[in-house]
């Protein structure tokens, strides 16, 4: 779920929160990347709510509700070269360009009604569930500046995280960008550290982490305890993608 | 000695079978199936990592290379040779890759270019058992890294597990072999290496990690793992390995991952 956040002054808040969707889904497909293709290991449904709460992909696949991964990574709207540092073998970093994927454009749409988005969510999973059973516990991440403006998102959220597959409950993480100058926090245990009361709603409405993505939390660096939740604040939000098991991660031998 | 192979392999569900990314190689041939009369046998099986891309490609150059090269078993230096050696045939491969890709109209795609940079990850375990000979009695050796498992029973017993031998120790993130290769003493302290003796009748297993896993639960219940496992493809047991699988994945009791096992009696 994408908010078109509406713009104001100084930073673009919207071309924030589209840069994190895109990469998200750039993340995803590398990760699920098999000779010449794709596996559908994962279904994406991406909503935008701004002015009206709707299906957000851009170019082949703008409409569509939910699509399986090997046609996202099949028919991104367009691709971009941007540059990337890179090591140059004798310790420093050299430009080198790479393609991008771009899904989902920025929005500056005013409103913010979370609250609509988040019961599209709860229905799109739910009806999900009902033809996947045993599937992997479905995963809503909210990506916005929390402000909702259609009334308190806590009781939609509260229905996602009811429903559940046979292998655990569905998981609703969120993100939060905000232009105010705090320091950034990822997958806190408590409230006590978030600036505003919008950064504390989302909080509180997050899923806690299952036992595996808090595992893999920690051994990023990251202090974690029971409480720890699937919240991000202006903070990078694609680590989330780590947490998906498809199965035995590649890193090389240290 | 007589040795009796047969080998098993099936994907995760919703996989292909060429889409399996286990790899087995089985001496003399690298076929192995059926019954042989030789004085030294090998077995390679190979697990590419799921979030590898060209994983079962590397695999399959593991298994091969391990396969008939020279013994990899005796000392680490001599695996790390044979490593190398697979290494720089991957690279080469890779290049040939690149441009069959370009001349067949299938240009690496974007979702490709990082996976091919990262390299391929597989774990490998050698297994080779030799008979007897001027006095000197039948013995086996084995070399791995990461979770592929080789399993020695002997009068419903098990008397070997190596390299892993607690259910608990397999995770998502075993020790692999990378296809950009790696450093030699990096890579040596992950070799592990054991052997010993064998006697007539003992069978070995080897098997990829879902098995394997499900394996070590069942023993150190106190069960006998190897009973399903003894008679599959005999008149002794009713199912096919595949729906031997698939039942012990409804059940919850085997992880649904590409499961490979390679059977070998000895007499």
């Amino acid at each position: 779920m994408q908010d078109q956040i509406g713009s104001g002054e100084g930073q673009r808040k919207c071309d924030v929160v589209a840069d994190a969707l895109n990469r998200l889904l750039f993340e995803l497909g590398i990760k699920c990347a098999k000779e010449e293709g794709v596996r559908d290991y994962f279904y994406v449904s991406v909503i935008g709510y701004g002015i009206n709460v709707a299906p957000a992909l851009a170019g082949p696949l703008a409409g569509r509700e939910l699509v399986p991964l090997s046609e996202i990574a099949a028919s991104p709207a367009r691709l971009e070269t941007r540059s990337k540092k890179v090591p140059d073998g004798a310790g420093g970093l050299v430009d080198q360009e790479v393609k991008f994927p771009v899904w989902v454009d920025p929005v500056a749409n005013g409103g913010t009604p979370m609250s609509g988005a988040l019961n599209r969510a709860q229905s799109i999973v739910s009806t999900w569930l009902m033809d996947h059973p045993g599937c992997f516990p479905p995963v809503v991440l909210n990506l916005t500046d929390g402000e909702s403006t259609d009334g308190d998102p806590s009781f939609p959220a509260d229905s996602i995280r009811q429903l559940s597959s046979s292998d655990g409950p569905a998981l609703l993480f969120n993100l939060h960008v905000s232009s105010d100058s705090s320091a950034a926090i990822s997958f806190p245990d408590s409230e006590e550290a978030l600036a505003n009361q919008f950064a504390r709603t989302l909080f509180n409405i997050s899923s806690t982490l299952p036992d595996g993505m808090r595992t893999y939390t920690q051994q990023q660096g990251i202090p974690v305890s029971d409480g720890t939740r699937g919240f991000v604040f202006n903070a990078d939000v694609t680590s989330i993608i780590q947490f998906l098991d498809i199965g035995t991660r590649a890193s090389d031998l240290r | 000695m007589l040795a009796n192979i047969a080998s098993f392999s099936v994907p995760k569900r919703g996989s292909a079978q060429q889409e399996c990314e286990d790899s087995t190689w089985v001496g003399p041939d690298g076929l192995g199936a059926g019954e042989f009369d030789i004085n030294r046998l090998r077995i390679v099986v190979a697990d590419g990592a799921s979030e590898s891309l060209l994983a079962g490609r590397w695999a399959r150059r593991l298994t091969s290379t391990f396969g008939t090269g020279k013994s990899s078993t005796r000392a680490k230096p001599n695996f790390i040779a044979t490593y190398n050696t697979a290494v720089d045939a991957w690279a080469k491969e890779m290049d040939e890759y690149e441009v069959e890709r370009e001349e067949r109209g299938s240009p690496i795609q974007w979702y490709e270019e990082p996976g091919l940079a990262k390299g391929a990850h597989s774990t490998v375990v050698v297994v080779e058992i030799f008979d007897g000979k001027q006095g000197i009695p039948p013995f086996w050796r084995a070399a791995a890294i990461g979770d592929s498992c080789v399993f020695q029973v002997r009068n419903e017993e098990l008397v070997a597990s190596f390299p892993i031998q607690e259910e608990e120790a397999f995770s998502f993130s075993p020790s692999l072999l990378s296809s950009r290769g790696g450093e030699n003493d990096v890579i040596r302290r992950h070799i592990g290496l054991t052997g010993g003796a064998w006697d007539h009748e003992d069978s070995f297993y080897i098997v990829t990690d879902a098995l394997a896993a499900w394996f070590l639960r069942i023993a150190r219940n106190g069960g006998h793992p190897w009973e399903p496992l003894r008679d599959m493809n005999t008149v002794d047991f009713d199912l096919d390995f595949e729906s031997w699988v698939n039942a012990q994945r409804d059940a919850g009791d085997m992880h649904d991952d590409d499961t490979t096992l390679v059977r070998v009696d000895l007499y």
